[in-house]
Formats: C-alpha cells, sequence, structure tokens
C-alpha cells in the first residue's frame, strides 16, 4: 500500500518532497497513545460494575423459558457485538495512529479499491448476521407457540391507566396484582380497553402489545415463586410511567386459597369505622366506578375493589397498600396520578377515615 | 455574505438587506437560511431534552409535570427529524450540490426559496401550540388511537398533522428540485461515476424522501379525517385498526432515519478522503451500498413493530431484512477505514467530527443488529435501549456528521475559519457528554426502564445510571454553546481562509470562498472525480487534468444570466401555512391562505423569468 510516488508536488505551496516510504516511529509513542485512550475504557468499565445495584425490573434474571430465550440471545448477540465493535474500533484507532500526519509527509499513495479486499468484508459481516439469523428464529417460533389444553386462561386488560385481569374459566376479576400458580403453563390474553397498551414482566417475558380492536396471546410457565414487577411499555396518555403491575407466581395451594378468597363477596366490616366507611361509598362516589361484591357499589370502569385490602400495592402498582398511603390516593388521586379519572368530592378527616379502614379491611 | 446581483435591493440599508434576503433564490443563501433556522431549532429541541433529563436525574421528581413531560417529548423528537436535523442536511445540499457539480444554481431556485420558507413557518407553526393550548403529546410517531379526539380533544395532535403535512410539502419539494439538479446540471465530463459521494448520498436521499413521504401523507391524511369528519380508518370501535397507523408511519419512518444519516455518510465520505489525502476507498461500492441501504431500507419497516403481535411469519420474514441492512452498512465502515489506511491523517476538527461519527455510529449499528433480532427485542423495545440505540445513530452518527460538514465548509460559506481550537474543545465535550448521556442508557434499558416515562421509582435501582445520563446531557448543551459562540465570532473574526484552505479535492475547492453569485466563471469540465487535485497535483491519480475554471475573475462584471430575486416563494409559504391556522383557529384564515396563495401562483407564473 505504501508504494514510493517519485516527485509529487502540491500546488498550495507545501514544502514537498518525494516520500521514501514510512518512516518507523518509536514504538513508546504509540503505547503512549493506545495507553491514553485504554485508561478511560477502563475507568468506565469499572463504573458500571460498581453500578450494578439492585434492579427488580431487570430482563437479565428470567423465571420461565421464554425469558431465559430472549436473555440467552441477548447475551450471545452482545457478546458477538462487544468483539466486532473492539475489532473495527481498534482497526479504526489503529490506524488514525498509525497514519497520523508528521511533519514532511507528502502526498501518500492513492488507492482505489481493492476487489478481493471488499468481498471479504461484504461477506465477514454478512456470516456474522446469518448465525444470528438462525438463532433468532427458533427462539421467535418457540415464543410463539400456542398453549396446551391445560393451560390457565387469562384476560389482561389494559386501561388507561391500570390492567384488568379476569380468570375466565375460575369465575375471578382483580386489578394490578396477577396470581399465578407456579409451574403451570398460563395463556394471557392481551385486550386493550382504550389506547395501546404494552404488557411487559420482564421476568416472565418480552413484552406485547395491548390493541384495542385485536386479541395477543402468548404462553408462559412460570418457574419461580415470587412477586415480580411489570409495567406497561407502550406510551398510552399522561401517566404512562405509572401503570404498573406485579405478578405473583406461587405455589398451587397458596394459589388455591387465594382464589378461594377472591370468590367469595367482600368481607363484613369489622369496625364501626369501617361500616361507615362502606356507609360512605356512596359519598365518596365510590360505587359509580368501581364493584365491591356485596354491597351497592357495583362501577365498571375502574378495578374491582371487593379484595383490594388483600393486595400488596393499590393505584396501579405504584404505592405500598399501607393506610397512609391509601389516605394519601384518596385525598389527592391526581398528585399521586396525574390525568387519572378518578374523581373523589372534598371529604372530611373523619370520611376519609372511614374510607381508607373500610377498604383496608377488604381481605 | 454572497454579494447580490445587479438587480437586488440597496444592502447598505438595514431593510435592504433584510429584504434582499427575504426574496433571495440564491442556492448559498437559501443555504445559509437553512443552516441558521435549523441550528436554532437544533438549540429549541435540545432545551426540550435538557428539560427532560433534568426531571429523569432523580427518581420521583417533579420538576417538570407528567403533563408537560409528555408534550416535550414529543416535540424533541419531532423537531430533531423535521425541524433540525433533515433541514440542516438541506442546508448543506444547498449549498454543495450546485457547487459539488459545477452549476450555477440549482434547477428551480424559485422553488428552493419556496421550499425554505414552508419549512421555516410550518416550524413556527407547529411550535405556537405551546402558547395555543398545548403541544402535541402523543410521541413522535403518534400511535393512534392515542391521537384521536377521544383521547385528545384538544389541537395540540392538529398542530403536529398539519405541521408535518405542511413540512411534508417542504421536503418533497427541495427533493424533486435536488434530483432535477443533481441529474441535468452537472459539469462537463462529471458521469454519475465521477460525482462526489455527498451528491451521491444527496440524490439517494432525495429519492428516498419522495418515496417515503407519501406513505405519512396519507397517514396524516386518514388521522386528520378521523379527527375532523369522524371517519374511522384508526379507531377499533368503527372496524377501524390502529396497527394500520403504525404501518403507514413505519414505511415512511424506517427509511426517514436513512434520509436523516445518507447526509452524513456523504459529509463523512469527503472529509475522510480530504484529511487523509487519499480518495475514497471503494468509491463504487460506497455509493452502491448507499443505494442498497435506501432500497432494503423500505422492507424492514415492522421491525418497530415486533411486540404488535404480527406473529412469526411476519417477525421472521423482518428480521432477515433488518439483519441484511448490516451488511452494505458495514462495508461503508470498512471502507471508510480503508481510505484512512496509508493516508496523511490531519487532525483538524472536522476530521475529529468525521472520525466521531464513524467510531460512534458503528455502536448504534451494533446495537441496532441487536434490535433486529425478535426476542432481544420483545424485551428492549420501548425502553431505554432503543432510546440510546436511536441516538448513537441519530446523534452520534448524523450530528457528529454534520457538526464535521460545518467546521470542514464554513470558510467555504464565509471565507473564514472556525477556531480549531475551541472546535477540538467542543468535539471532546460532545463526544464525552454523548457518550455519558447515551452509553448508561443502554443499561437503563436492560434493566428494565420503559421509554416516555416522567418519573420512576426511587426502589427500581435507575437512579446512577440516570444522573450519569442528566450529567452527560448537560456537558452536550455546553459543547454546543461552545459551537455557536465560536461560529458566530469566527463569522466577522475567524481567520481569511481563502478559497482552498484544506487541500479539497472537488470542485467547490476550485473557487473562491465565499462563491460569487454565479459560482462558477466558468462552467469546469470534468474528468476525474477529484477535479481540484488534478488541478493541484497536474495530471494527479487519474490522469487527466479537467478545465480550470477562472478562481478570481472580476466578479464585478459577470456576464452572467442569473435568476432574480421573487418575494413569490415567501408569500405562497405564508397563504399555506395560513390555510393550516384556518383549521385550527378560524376558517376565516383558509380564505386568507387560499386567496394569498392564489395571488402568489399566479405572480410566480407571470414573473418575468429575465
Amino acid at each position: 500500500m505504501h508504494k514510493a510516488r517519485p516527485s509529487v508536488t502540491r500546488a498550495n505551496g507545501d514544502e514537498s518532497r518525494p516520500i521514501q516510504g514510512r518512516r518507523s516511529t518509536p514504538l513508546t509513542r504509540n503505547r503512549r497513545i493506545y495507553a491514553t485512550l485504554l485508561a478511560p475504557a477502563l475507568a468506565v468499565a469499572v463504573l458500571a460494575l460498581a453500578a450494578c445495584g439492585v434492579t427488580p425490573q431487570t430482563t437479565l434474571e428470567p423465571t420461565t423459558e421464554a425469558a431465559r430465550t430472549a436473555r440467552d440471545l441477548l447475551m450471545f448477540v452482545f457478546w458477538a457485538m462487544v468483539v466486532t465493535f473492539v475489532l473495527v474500533e481498534g482497526a479504526l484507532l489503529y490506524v488514525l495512529i498509525r497514519f497520523r500526519r508528521r511533519s514532511g509527509d507528502g502526498i501518500p499513495a492513492q488507492t482505489h479499491g481493492n476487489t478481493p479486499l471488499e468481498i471479504g468484508w461484504t461477506i465477514a459481516p454478512a456470516i456474522l448476521v446469518v448465525v444470528i439469523v438462525v438463532l433468532t428464529v427458533p427462539a421467535i417460533f418457540s415464543n410463539a407457540r400456542a398453549a396446551g389444553p391445560d393451560a390457565l386462561k387469562v384476560r389482561a386488560i389494559g386501561h388507561q391507566w391500570w390492567f384488568e385481569f379476569q380468570y375466565p374459566d375460575l369465575g375471578v376479576t382483580t386489578a394490578n396484582e396477577l396470581h399465578l400458580p407456579v409451574n403451570r403453563e398460563v395463556e394471557i390474553q392481551l385486550e386493550s380497553n382504550d389506547v395501546l397498551h404494552s404488557f411487559w414482566v420482564p421476568s416472565l417475558r418480552g413484552k406485547l402489545d395491548m390493541v384495542p380492536g385485536r386479541e395477543n396471546k402468548f404462553t408462559i410457565k412460570p418457574e419461580v415463586t415470587g412477586t415480580f414487577p411489570g409495567q406497561c411499555a407502550e406510551f398510552c396518555g399522561t401517566a404512562h410511567a405509572l401503570m404498573k403491575f406485579h405478578v405473583v407466581v406461587e405455589t398451587q395451594a397458596e394459589f388455591n386459597a387465594w382464589l378461594q378468597n377472591e370468590r367469595t363477596d367482600r368481607v363484613a366490616p369489622a369496625s364501626e369505622l369501617a361500616s361507615e366507611g362502606e356507609a360512605n361509598l356512596t359519598l365518596g362516589g365510590c360505587v359509580a366506578c368501581h364493584t365491591i361484591r356485596g354491597t351497592d357499589s357495583a362501577g365498571i370502569l375502574g378495578p374491582d375493589l371487593t379484595h383490594m385490602g388483600s393486595r400488596k400495592y393499590i393505584a396501579a402498582g405504584i404505592l405500598e397498600n399501607t393506610p397512609e398511603n391509601m389516605r394519601a390516593w384518596l385525598s389527592d388521586p391526581q398528585g399521586v396520578k396525574p390525568g387519572n379519572t378518578m374523581v373523589i368530592p372534598e371529604l372530611t378527616t373523619e370520611q376519609l377515615d372511614s374510607l381508607v379502614a373500610y377498604l383496608q379491611g377488604l381481605k | 455574505m454572497a454579494t447580490v446581483t445587479a438587480t437586488a435591493p440597496d444592502t447598505r440599508t438595514f431593510a435592504g438587506t433584510a429584504w434582499s434576503w427575504i426574496t433571495t433564490v440564491d442556492h448559498k443563501r437559501i443555504a445559509v437560511l437553512y443552516l441558521v433556522t435549523s441550528l436554532a431549532f437544533f438549540m429549541l429541541g435540545g432545551l426540550e431534552a435538557l428539560l427532560m433529563r433534568l426531571q429523569l436525574a432523580t427518581p420521583e421528581s417533579d420538576l417538570v409535570s407528567a403533563e408537560r413531560f409528555t408534550e416535550l417529548f414529543t416535540m424533541h423528537g419531532t423537531t430533531m427529524v423535521f425541524l433540525a436535523l433533515m433541514p440542516l442536511s438541506a442546508a448543506f445540499f444547498n449549498l454543495l450540490v450546485p457547487l459539488m457539480i459545477g452549476a450555477r444554481d440549482v434547477a428551480f431556485p424559485r422553488l428552493n426559496a419556496l421550499s425554505y420558507w414552508i419549512y421555516l413557518f410550518g416550524g413556527i407553526f407547529m411550535n405556537i401550540s405551546f402558547v395555543a393550548g398545548g403541544a402535541p403529546n402523543a410521541g413522535w410517531f403518534g400511535y393512534a388511537p392515542l391521537t384521536d379526539t377521544a383521547f385528545e380533544a384538544t389541537h395540540a395532535i392538529d398542530f403536529w398533522a398539519f405541521g408535518l403535512q405542511i413540512l411534508g410539502v417542504s421536503s418533497i419539494l427541495a427533493s424533486i428540485n435536488f434530483i432535477v439538479t443533481i441529474i441535468n446540471m452537472r459539469a462537463p465530463g462529471m458521469t454519475l461515476n465521477r460525482m462526489p459521494m455527498f451528491v451521491w448520498m444527496s440524490m439517494i436521499t432525495a429519492f428516498l424522501i419522495i418515496f417515503a413521504f407519501p406513505a405519512i401523507t396519507i397517514g396524516l391524511v386518514l388521522l386528520i379525517f378521523d379527527r375532523y369528519i369522524e371517519t374511522n380508518f384508526f379507531i377499533p370501535e368503527g372496524g377501524g385498526d390502529p396497527v394500520l397507523w403504525q404501518h403507514l408511519f413505519w414505511v415512511f419512518g424506517h427509511p426517514e432515519v436513512y434520509i436523516l444519516i445518507l447526509p452524513a455518510m456523504g459529509i463523512v465520505s469527503e472529509i475522510l478522503p480530504t484529511y487523509s489525502r487519499k480518495p475514497l476507498f471503494g468509491y463504487a461500492v460506497v455509493a452502491y451500498s448507499g443505494a442498497a441501504i435506501a432500497l432494503v431500507g423500505f422492507g424492514v419497516w415492522t421491525h418497530h413493530m415486533f411486540t404488535v403481535g404480527l406473529g412469526p411469519i411476519a417477525d421472521t420474514a423482518f428480521a432477515i431484512s433488518t439483519m441484511a441492512i448490516a451488511v452494505p452498512t458495514g462495508v461503508k465502515i470498512f471502507n471508510w477505514i480503508a481510505t484512512l489506511y496509508g493516508g496523511s491523517i490531519s487532525f483538524k476538527s472536522p476530521m475529529l467530527f468525521a472520525v466521531g461519527m464513524v467510531s460512534m455510529f458503528i455502536i448504534g449499528g451494533l446495537s441496532g443488529v441487536m434490535l433486529g433480532s425478535p426476542p432481544i427485542d420483545s424485551q428492549v423495545q420501548d425502553t431505554y435501549f432503543v432510546v440510546a440505540h436511536l441516538h448513537y445513530v441519530l446523534f452520534g452518527g448524523t450530528v457528529f456528521g454534520l457538526f464535521g460538514g460545518i467546521y470542514h465548509w464554513f470558510p467555504k460559506f464565509t471565507g473564514r475559519f472556525m477556531h480549531d481550537g475551541w472546535g477540538k474543545v467542543h468535539w471532546l465535550l460532545m463526544m464525552i457528554g454523548f457518550n455519558l448521556t447515551f452509553l448508561p442508557q443502554h443499561m437503563l434499558g436492560i434493566d428494565g426502564m420503559p421509554r416516555r416515562v416522567h418519573t420512576y421509582a426511587a426502589e427500581m435501582g435507575f437512579d446512577l445510571w440516570n444522573m450519569m445520563s442528566t450529567v452527560g446531557s448537560l456537558m452536550i448543551g455546553l459543547s454546543f454553546l461552545i459551537f455557536i459562540i465560536n461560529a458566530l465570532r469566527s463569522i466577522r473574526h475567524g481567520e481569511p481562509s481563502g478559497g482552498d484552505p484544506w487541500d479539497g479535492g472537488t470542485l467547490e475547492w476550485t473557487i473562491p470562498s465565499p462563491p460569487p453569485v454565479y459560482n462558477f466563471a466558468e462552467i469546469p469540465i470534468v474528468d476525474g472525480r477529484y477535479p481540484a487535485w488534478d488541478i493541484k497535483r497536474g495530471g494527479g491519480h487519474t490522469g487527466a487534468v479537467a478545465t480550470a475554471p477562472e478562481a478570481d475573475a472580476e466578479a464585478d462584471e459577470p456576464d452572467i444570466h442569473m435568476p432574480n430575486p421573487s418575494y413569490w416563494p415567501i408569500v405562497m409559504a405564508a397563504g399555506m401555512v395560513l390555510a393550516a391556522c384556518g383549521l385550527i383557529f378560524h376558517q376565516a384564515f383558509i380564505l386568507l391562505g387560499a386567496v394569498l396563495f392564489g395571488i402568489s401562483l399566479l405572480g410566480w407564473i407571470e414573473e418575468p423569468s429575465a
């Protein structure tokens, strides 16, 4: 590539002289340059490791086969890309340093192309992407496989800005907290009541959109018990960031117990204050939108509250279900979740207290 | 800046100067208008980004309200794509295409002015929404049915829809203009095979715009019907399908990505050879790979929709076509590196930006391959991983490339250098700030942070990455400030550059800076890909000599026929935008707009051409 070009001259005045091959550079100088470039890269890597804290919604801790397939593919392609990155950026850096202009340089050899080389670097990325495609395609189909006949069926319905979960074969409806038995196949059917939403629990599976007018479904088989956070992943309006939910994967026995409880009507108020709370449901406007089986409250616009006291979170997975949070939520729904449609009239402290006591008691 | 024709108004007064800019049809002055306007919108879009970053710096912050945040990310995306980066590329098309092909102007100079004025008014129109009842707030790809009146009853979406229609007209007119210019007005001897690579990429971009914009135009027409006359194209209750919008949008939207990146690739393909003093390696392959990217780019759109649930067959087909695009893209990068290989590389600021573009674009390309695999995409789609990826392509790629172009051709615009030292400071700060902003966002996505969230809970573990990202974005802001000060200062006080400060190889470096109104006193005859090098090196590598144009011809008395200035383009653009205002504010504007449009059309036709 460095054919000497005798007597090339530049017209615009630079001192020109014949090139007699490239002068050798002291190796130490290049080393120093490489070292300076490497230092910040290492610093970033160290920082990255230090920053690995607890991230409950990570995609890297799969608990189903579907999530594991995605994670494994992600890690494989990631490392393939890291190797490519190091090779290509390395080549770029090498060339930049090796061929930096030195005083006295003339016009370098004018190369225009090299067909075998260019064919070579067309084929190289082609081989890499073919490998990735070959690994990808079976994963696509395994993620899309249909459920067996014994699968538990769940309808997940997106609303602005909460999730409704129905178990059509079990006659149960709940909200924002999906209970699933461990090691049993589940078919989740996704629908939307208004705009686009997306059902995403990273530890269970990649996301799938909830599209009004369409029915998407996927099948998973949770393998680990625990509570896993999920979140709407398709922008759905003002409170999109606050549309969360949790999936509780539990043993079959725990699941059955939960189911048993869900099927019953609401627990009768256990205290006088709570009884007042039930009486205040109408005053608070709750009855218009919420269902509490066993009471007059039979609205269908908002989440079913029959057993809301037993849920771990309120306001679509954003607040822990404590009396303080419940009170905060009831006294200022717009402050907690901007844009939401819950309307509550101005309530006295006593009325608020009674509602909080009542709702907390709906185990 | 540029000299004016004899028929132009008196530029010694302010009014005269302003009038001369308003009526200009000179491609170089229109380039300056595009440059200044797009940088202003770039600053606006950047401020919107900074506000978002400040809000996200800490968990559960309430610096910016949820409602305002949705406006910010919608307008940030829309502004950067349509009002900053596309028009910034258009500034380069305007300045460079005629100069590089040895022409005296574009094919349709008044149409060129019209494109600019439509763009300016369209951009202002869309941003008026901030003070007229609420800015667009459904995201830059405005997914139905969130854009329906049932969910957004104010005019926020109408501003967006009409604004994009208006900007689309501007882009299509400009594209027709540049295609005709490039095909018909090349200097004698400049075959397609000798065109500078930037001109190649400009032409491919123009074709992309012409074929891609009709899809969004149709989508927006249907959306406006849904909103104004209660049709149901995207409304499921009425039998429509929101997914139809996604197809229409991304049939446009994916080629749009190439519309944004190809001009920067063209710029880099000019800068790398200049500063390494070697011709572009594998010229034909670089041109063909650009065309291949553009062509295949029309067949990959549903990779934006892998989580919609189109089924495994569709996902597989589009995963394969998406992966296929990695090949021509990789080829371009290898050819750039090979261009540098064996060169004599000088690291002036334009070169730093060009190399920055190549190295950052590589990262965007690699994360793109990850996203091209649907199972991976199902996890990181709609998360900050995608935000990181798209910014490595559009900021790391496009913005770095375009800034390189500004530093490189600033002397051609103005006759003066930008300060190289401050240019390097700008580059270094932007390089560090950019990576600090967007590298951590990959981790945020993998850790499960969705995009378009105005807040996140403390216990999610997103704090540190977000804080780093915000600090980085402030560094980018600072670097841009340095750039602006440097540019403003350099216009008057920069070191004089002369006509050919970088030892350039293409035709624009054979004429003085700033170029005379007529560009070339004598139309050059071209005999190779780097005619300026041929002249300077006396035969040079192509073994052929172009006929030297008179670089310092007597500018005072050119017997050259140039188009007259015209005020009809600005009147026509005003008419169009007024009509759009009519659909939002008061119907009377429609009539007013139509009358203005009609008058300007007649005036345009009747205008003496000489």
